[in-house]
């Protein structure tokens, strides 16, 4: 199993003192001064892993880590939330069993609000409480909109922060870096 | 005008290399294409699609799950029949027509666990890479639900796949709960999959529990006791998996067992699910799965020195250096300070910045209120060069590389 460089690298900020003295203590070995997180989502959820960034003259839903999509058939709607790298990671459709047989239409707005909670119910059981998403609903109480509004009360925002850049010595501000807030 | 200076200023492209006996190099200064025209060459996605092809000779995965239940005849019918007891529904229609119809999102999400949840489990399963980093290249699809919760301060925190629990919530053991037919042996085993500081490609197993008879998870054996999750400050968030395993017969854990007084040891506690997998492939069987993400909270550093007996390790990312480009002997068009500064130690400049500022600090009086209009001071001297004066206004108004000091 090899690591690649992409992972996060981290380095410790102090070092090690010996506060514990070694041979009492039942955790001896020294501690590397790099740690490896090989979780795939951590740095996204930090807001410093690599997110598309696209052209400043580029159609809106290019840049995200994970999006939205919602799409309409003659007879069901299936929404599904993207990974810019994985595709589909998760999908949630009428035309599932353990949805239709519970619906009296597939594509109306009440089969579309129902889609909304179930769909917002998986990602915030799956860890994705933020999606980007670039629909825009023609008709504010269309099927759209009413989808958007029953994903959204699930608890799930429907904006990504923006990737989190490093500040450089010559840049005029130092933005509060997100993991020291989420602390 | 003699022919060279028409040359030269001509806009025409197609002028000889020699004429009258001189070589003239005229410079295009038109539009360039590099390689192919966007027709012809590939796209970023296609040359991205080539680069990362993977042979399918090479690189495939195995399943060693339990098998998938697919959905006979029988159960076809039985839906047609459903949906023709909706269809003559008149409450349900009238709930639709009006948009007040909610479903219960409780009873529809078991359907889905029996039906598509475990192929939905297993690419967002996939996503978090939590395949490849337990068994390599092979999966499974999680057949068996499971019911996991944490119990803490009277509040439950289920586990389901990917969700966030903070480490003062998993202290306690969780509640597991499945269904099981008679007379199997189950294996659970809770392990780390990024928490491991000395090596990567290892775990550590946090919880294993082995020949649970059915679902009875308190009278299985306890392999290794409990320890509840502690990933250390600055590393970001942990996986935490917890894998149901079927067994075929009783298994002997005996060598994975840790003694009462080392149950703290990290080192006794590095495990590895693929070795272990390895070596009982032909008596386990994955059939469950769940995992969780945690990050570092305050309740963690008690926990370090008390239990842990080490001290509380601190990291912090480490973002790649800038690009900054060769310097030049002359430099043209750039300002002299700020383009000398970026080749020169960064801790001898903001050493420079932290004596100027304590030049006006006072060892025992409170330090002097900030200015309350920094671009109306009067400079302290009748001549100051124009570059020394934008320093100094950068500082004042706390922009630029003061901030690393303050």
């Amino acid at each position: 199993m090899n690591i690649a460089r992409r992972y996060s690298r981290i380095f410790p900020r102090i070092s090690q003192n010996k506060l514990f003295s070694s041979e009492a203590s039942i955790n001896s070995f020294e501690i590397p001064q790099t740690f490896v997180n090989r979780n795939p989502r951590n740095l996204e959820k930090l807001r410093i892993g690599y997110k598309p960034d696209g052209y400043h003259v580029e159609k809106a839903g290019k840049i995200y880590w994970h999006k939205l999509l919602i799409n309409e058939s003659t007879k069901y709607v299936t929404a599904s939330i993207h990974h810019f790298k994985n595709g589909q990671v998760l999908v949630a459709s009428t035309s599932e069993w353990p949805i239709k047989k519970r619906l009296y239409r597939y594509n109306d707005v009440s089969a579309c609000i129902n889609l909304g909670r179930v769909l917002g119910e998986r990602c915030l059981k799956a860890g994705i409480i933020e999606v980007s998403c670039f629909i825009e609903p023609n008709n504010p109480e269309g099927r759209i909109a009413n989808f958007l509004k029953a994903f959204e009360q699930q608890g799930i925002a429907l904006k990504e922060p923006p990737q989190y850049k490093p500040s450089r010595p010559w840049d005029q501000f130092r933005p509060e870096k997100p993991w020291e807030v989420l602390d | 005008m003699s022919l060279f200076s028409l040359l030269k200023h001509s806009t025409f492209n197609f002028i000889p290399k020699y004429v009258g006996g001189f070589e003239i190099n005229i410079l295009r200064h038109g539009h360039h294409l590099r390689g192919a025209p966007p027709g012809i060459a590939r796209s970023l996605d296609q040359r991205m699609e080539e680069i990362n092809y993977k042979d399918p000779e090479l690189h495939y995965r195995v399943d060693i799950g339990l098998p998938v239940t697919k959905p006979d005849a029988n159960v076809k019918q039985s839906q047609l029949k459903t949906l023709k007891m909706v269809r003559k529904d008149m409450n349900m229609e009238k709930e639709s027509r009006n948009q007040t119809l909610r479903i219960d999102l409780q009873e529809t999400n078991e359907d889905w666990l029996t039906s598509n949840g475990p192929m939905h489990i297993k690419t967002i399963a996939d996503h978090y890479k939590i395949f490849e980093h337990l068994f390599g290249d092979a999966y499974f699809h999680p057949v068996v639900p499971m019911k996991i919760s944490f119990l803490s301060t009277d509040v439950k925190y289920p586990v389901y796949f990917g969700n966030i629990i903070k480490p003062s919530e998993s202290v306690v053991k969780p509640e597991v709960e499945y269904s099981s037919e008679s007379n199997i042996l189950w294996t659970l085993i809770l392990t780390n999959l990024d928490g491991h500081f000395t090596d990567n490609s290892k775990e550590y197993v946090h919880w294993f529990v082995g020949n649970i008879p059915e679902a009875n998870v308190s009278e299985g054996e306890t392999v290794v006791n409990y320890l509840q999750t502690f990933p250390p400050k600055g590393t970001g968030y942990h996986r935490f998996a917890f894998v149901l395993y079927k067994q075929e017969r009783r298994l002997d854990f005996s060598s994975f067992k840790i003694a009462k007084e080392s149950d703290y040891s990290l080192n006794e506690r590095t495990f590895s699910t693929l070795d272990f997998y390895r070596e009982r492939q032909d008596d386990l069987t994955p059939a469950g799965l769940a995992f969780f993400q945690s990050h570092w909270d305050a309740s963690l550093k008690d926990f370090y020195h008390t239990k842990l007996q080490m001290k509380q390790p601190i990291f912090e990312y480490d973002f790649d250096p800038p690009y900054i480009r060769p310097q030049k002997w002359f430099a043209k068009r750039q300002p002299f300070n700020l383009y000398l500064d970026k080749y020169r130690d960064p801790k001898q400049i903001n050493k420079e910045f932290l004596i100027r500022k304590l030049k006006n600090v006072h060892p025992f009086k409170d330090a002097p209120p900030p200015i309350p209009f920094p671009n109306a001071e009067p400079w302290s001297k009748p001549y100051i060069p124009s570059w020394l004066k934008l320093e100094i206004t950068k500082s004042r108004l706390k922009w630029g590389r003061i901030n690393d000091i303050e």
